[in-house]
């Protein structure tokens, strides 16, 4: 063949391709291989230059990866195939030794049922926690992620301090996205939401169903949103007035079927037309209406920069920065706010605004930001928060890491069993890399077997999960895009992390030392093992103390003085549906036994009730300086009598005054901003609208908590009026079923054609905190785990010690050591890794929770018991696990353990 | 011997050995092979085949030379053996016999 200096391409053949196939081929067949790879290569790049050749070279080396070339040649072989052959290597690819390395790790696990159990079941829960924490945080995460110009869509968020009142607002005027689309090429598109979840009474035959998830929206919404539909056209579905669209649950409800455009609704006694009807709202989105009505239908002031109504959405052009995009308010707020500001109010200038402390800042919040970061008022939906989110996946990571560890010592501590089969392996000729490669494989395979009892475990707690977690969560998206990537690479990872000790150390053995049985003393003393034990009690101890942290602040907000009495408190939704025969309902509801007092206000101290935002101010002159921005809250005589509130100052409303009609009845909170030496008799001015009214200070009450207790009292006033949306009773009964009873009947008489809603007072108030509380019951029982888990490789290794020491404690006993004596020895070592584990987890578990209690505006203090309890409860832990153990060592017949060998 | 002894490729293979013979190895029959059929063939099926056809005894190997091209390597040479030239005129027979058969207006014309 060589007829000509092939040279000029010598060098050129791929190396990194060589060094694949030199790795793959057997050992004997690497010199043909090579030889006609590189052959071929230069008749190649002769003809059709190197660059092609080069592309087939890697084609052809692909060629050789088939059994025929990577099979290595037995030891007894063919003859003609031991060219290289008086030594064959060992290799990893050798399927005969693959196949011993599984039969081995088979009979391991058989050999010691007990022990491999504990290691897979312990993992299996570590994983198993870690799985269902991961699905709950992608869930978390993935919010609103579904709409198409997702990452371009931001909310109008307004932040605004009027008289020392700050409001986080989600809501703008109505005119402030038209404006910013019209002045703005970066703006492409925007949408308004008005009236979000404002109750609609809507007639499904002869019945009335009070519908909440309902919204008025823009036409635009469907070229902002992703919500796509099933029948109808979403693009003109909202154009006209008295159209609807609605879910495709909500037509089968009230149709029977999901095709039902052109057919029509009645909504608060008017006539709507479906025109289009959209799938269900996904359940990660941050708003779930069930009706979207033409905004045609609102009647509203238009035009308005100033009152803040309407949630308000805009699609910013590809590649606009949204921060940069915010500078651009404070033009809006000169050209625009400033000149109505001046027609309503006495403000000129910016600067007349921000004297006395004012500010208004609007800004572009993220959408996909919404759900995780985002805590206004008029909230959507209820948010999530993203620092659950972390503390989650903290808990996911430690319980995981906790059973690595115990999956490490486990096995380092049964090593010792088998530091004789590796001193054979040794002898006969294996290297380190191929016992280190045994390990990891054997720890892989255990946690493969983990995963698959983890993914049974997942599958069988889900359902409970979800009622904690009020989620609904499937174990199949475990098995798709963004986890599956994650779930396949798990075992992988967690097998070297856990195999990897064992995997080193058990390779490291001398097997002189070994096969003359000296290694065990040096077993018995890891540091290393010690460490991981430490670490593992530090995590339970940190994640124990958490719990009780946050359980302790959730019972403190659920029994504090809230300022009234929210037990036995019967509230009826609905009720502005009776119209004028209202006060007849609430007049023969008080004629019941067990009703003692009642109320009609649609305003109430806990969530899911009307809120209105009022500026009032000292002088008849509205100015920038003396605004102060309150809750405006409309009730009748009996309010704060049946609320059980008490008055500091003055008289509650009262019929015996003719003039209470222009009293108000204020907090101390607004008493304080006031700044009135004795506010009673004082007036206020209701801003804003130029012809204000003077009102009259006649008391002020006690401040109590209307807010989430994250929160700090804001200033706020009664004025008496008619407000029926809601019915609130206090009731004193032994039999609970029979009033309620009574009081369904007494609805039934009314003619309000709306089926009978009611809720007490103290679960209304407990739904305020249901996220804390669910954030409580995980980590409870997650911190549980965290701990079973501990105390499973406690266990698995204090077994081990009793077995190690056998003959030891069988000595101590011909000897006259006692039964306590040995159990203490035992538990000694044990039980100091524990308290080295509690003085490092304290300092670290007091600086976590405070950070968490800074959020809440009425918090406990953290006291010491709780870490003196955490201490000695898992002190008592480790004891009972370890001194089962021991004990079991301690009563043994020194005559069995002495005789053996 | 049994017919299914021999695959298609392995009767190529086995048929370009004995046409190169003695310069016959995995380089040489791949790159006859791809001239005469059009297609590109890889020296690691046709190195796979020879070493089945080696195992089937059709075929024997011996070292050959080194060469510069090779790095240095060396190449193995093949030989057809004596049971491999029988299966070679067994197969070629059956084929003749099959073709002889054939009714000439029955057999389709490509143009």
């Amino acid at each position: 063949m060589p007829t000509e200096t092939p040279k000029p391409h010598r060098q050129t053949a791929p190396r990194w391709a060589d060094r694949l196939l030199s790795w793959l081929v057997a050992p004997h067949l690497r010199e043909e291989v090579l030889g006609d790879l590189h052959e071929r290569y230069q008749l190649r790049a002769k003809r059709l230059g190197a660059a092609k050749a080069r592309q087939r070279y890697w084609r052809d080396v692909l060629a050789y990866v088939r059994p025929a070339f990577i099979k290595r040649q037995p030891t007894v072989g063919m003859p003609h195939h031991r060219r290289f052959g008086e030594y064959p290597s060992t290799s990893i690819f050798s399927l005969d030794m693959l196949q011993n390395y599984l039969t081995i790790a088979w009979r391991n696990l058989r050999n010691q049922p007990f022990l491999s159990f504990l290691n897979i079941f312990g993992l299996a829960l570590g994983l198993a926690s870690c799985l269902l924490i991961t699905l709950y945080v992608v869930d978390e995460l993935t919010y609103d992620r579904f709409h198409e110009k997702a990452d371009r869509i931001y909310r109008i968020n307004v932040d605004a301090t009027f008289g020392g009142t700050e409001q986080s607002l989600t809501q703008v005027g109505d005119a402030m996205g038209a404006t910013l689309k019209k002045d703005y090429p970066q703006v492409e598109e925007f949408v308004r939401f008005y009236g979000v979840n404002e109750s609609k009474i809507v007639r499904k035959g002869n019945e009335s169903i009070d519908e909440r998830r309902s919204v008025y929206a823009d036409p635009t919404l469907f070229d902002v949103f992703t919500l796509p539909a099933l029948f109808g056209n979403t693009k003109t579905a909202l154009n006209a007035p008295n159209s609807v669209v609605i879910t495709e649950s909500t037509a089968r409800n009230y149709f029977g079927t999901p095709d039902v455009v052109g057919k029509t609704l009645e909504v608060n006694k008017a006539l709507y037309t479906v025109t289009a009807v959209i799938h269900d709202i996904p359940q990660n989105s941050h708003f779930h209406f069930d009706f979207i009505f033409s905004m045609k239908n609102v009647k509203y002031d238009w035009g308005n920069y100033l009152t803040s109504n309407f949630q308000t959405y805009v699609v910013l052009k590809e590649g606009v920065d949204y921060k940069a995009f915010n500078r651009n308010f404070s033009q809006i707020i000169e050209k625009y706010l400033f000149p109505q500001a001046k027609q309503k109010m006495q403000i000129t200038s910016a600067k007349d605004f921000n004297r006395g402390g004012n500010r208004l800042v609007f800004s572009l919040f993220p959408l996909t930001d919404i759900h995780l970061r985002s805590d206004r008022r008029d909230e959507l939906d209820v948010n999530g928060n993203i620092q659950f989110v972390s503390i989650f996946s903290a808990i996911a990571l430690f319980v995981l890491l906790i059973a690595c560890v115990n999956f490490m010592n486990l096995s380092t501590a049964r090593s010792a069993k088998r530091a004789k089969e590796v001193g054979i392996r040794k002898a006969m000729g294996t290297n380190r890399k191929a016992l280190i490669g045994q390990f990891l494989a054997e720890s892989t395979l255990t946690v493969t077997l983990s995963l698959l009892l983890a993914l049974g475990l997942t599958a069988l707690i889900m359902p409970f999960f979800n009622e904690l977690a009020a989620k609904t969560l499937s174990v199949n998206r475990l098995f798709a895009l963004p986890i599956l990537p994650f779930l396949l690479v798990l075992p992988i990872v967690v097998g070297f992390v856990a195999g990897s000790y064992p995997a080193f150390f058990l390779s490291g053995f001398n097997p002189i030392a070994v096969l003359k049985g000296t290694i065990g003393s040096g077993l018995r003393k890891s540091n290393f093992r010690n460490a991981l034990v430490v670490f593992q009690f530090a995590t339970s101890v940190i994640l124990m103390i958490g719990t009780l942290i946050v359980y302790r602040q959730l019972n403190y907000i659920q029994t504090k003085n809230l300022g009234f009495n929210k037990e036995q408190i019967l509230i009826i939704d609905g009720t502005h549906a009776l119209g004028s025969n209202v006060e007849a309902f609430k007049n023969e509801l008080l004629t019941l036994p067990g009703v003692t007092a009642g109320t009609l206000s649609g305003f109430l101290p806990v969530s899911s009730s009307q809120r209105n935002g009022r500026t009032f101010s000292k002088e008849p002159v509205t100015a920038a300086d003396n605004m102060i921005d309150t809750q405006n809250w409309t009730v009748d005589y009996d309010y704060i009598g049946t609320m059980g509130m008490k008055m500091v100052k003055g008289r509650n409303f009262s019929k015996d005054f003719g003039s209470d009609a222009s009293a108000v009845v204020i907090n101390e909170s607004m008493a304080h901003l006031l700044g009135f030496a004795n506010p009673i008799g004082q007036k206020i001015y209701a801003g804003a609208n130029g012809a204000s009214t003077p009102l009259t200070i006649i008391g002020v009450v006690k401040d109590f908590n209307y807010e989430s207790l994250r929160k700090n009292i804001g200033p706020l006033v009664f004025s008496l009026g008619q407000s029926t949306a809601l019915a609130s009773f206090r009731v004193n009964t032994q039999n609970l079923p029979n009033l309620l009873k009574q009081v369904e009947s007494v609805w039934q008489k009314m003619p309000a054609g709306v089926q009978f809603r009611y809720r007490f007072m103290d679960e209304a108030f407990d739904t305020m905190y249901r996220a804390e509380q669910r954030v409580g019951q995980i980590s409870l029982t997650f911190a549980g785990l965290a701990i079973l888990i501990a105390s499973l490789g406690l266990f698995g290794l204090a077994t081990y010690m009793a077995e190690q020491r056998t003959k030891e404690i069988g000595i101590r006993k011909v000897l006259g050591a006692g039964t306590t004596g040995i159990v203490t020895l035992l538990s000694r070592d044990f039980l100091k890794l524990v308290l080295i584990a509690i003085l490092i987890a304290s300092p670290v578990a007091w600086y976590v929770m405070n950070r968490w209690l800074q959020d809440f505006a009425y918090k406990i203090s953290i006291e010491w018991w709780i870490f003196a309890l955490a201490g000695l409860l898992s002190i008592g832990i480790a004891l009972v696990t370890v001194s089962f153990q021991s004990i079991k060592a301690a009563l043994m017949n020194p005559v069995k353990s002495l005789r053996s060998e | 011997m049994r017919r299914s002894d021999l695959g298609e490729f392995e009767e190529v293979v086995l048929l370009a050995v004995a046409v190169l013979v003695p310069k016959a190895y995995s380089v040489m029959i791949a790159e006859e092979l791809e001239r005469e059929t059009g297609q590109t063939v890889s020296t690691g099926a046709v190195h796979a085949a020879l070493q089945r056809l080696e195992q089937k005894g059709y075929v024997t190997s011996v070292m050959g030379e080194a060469t510069a091209e090779r790095g240095g390597r060396r190449k193995r040479l093949f030989t057809v053996s004596a049971l491999g030239g029988r299966v070679l005129t067994e197969v070629r027979s059956v084929r003749n016999r099959l073709w002889e058969r054939i009714v000439p207006p029955t057999l389709l014309e490509w143009s």
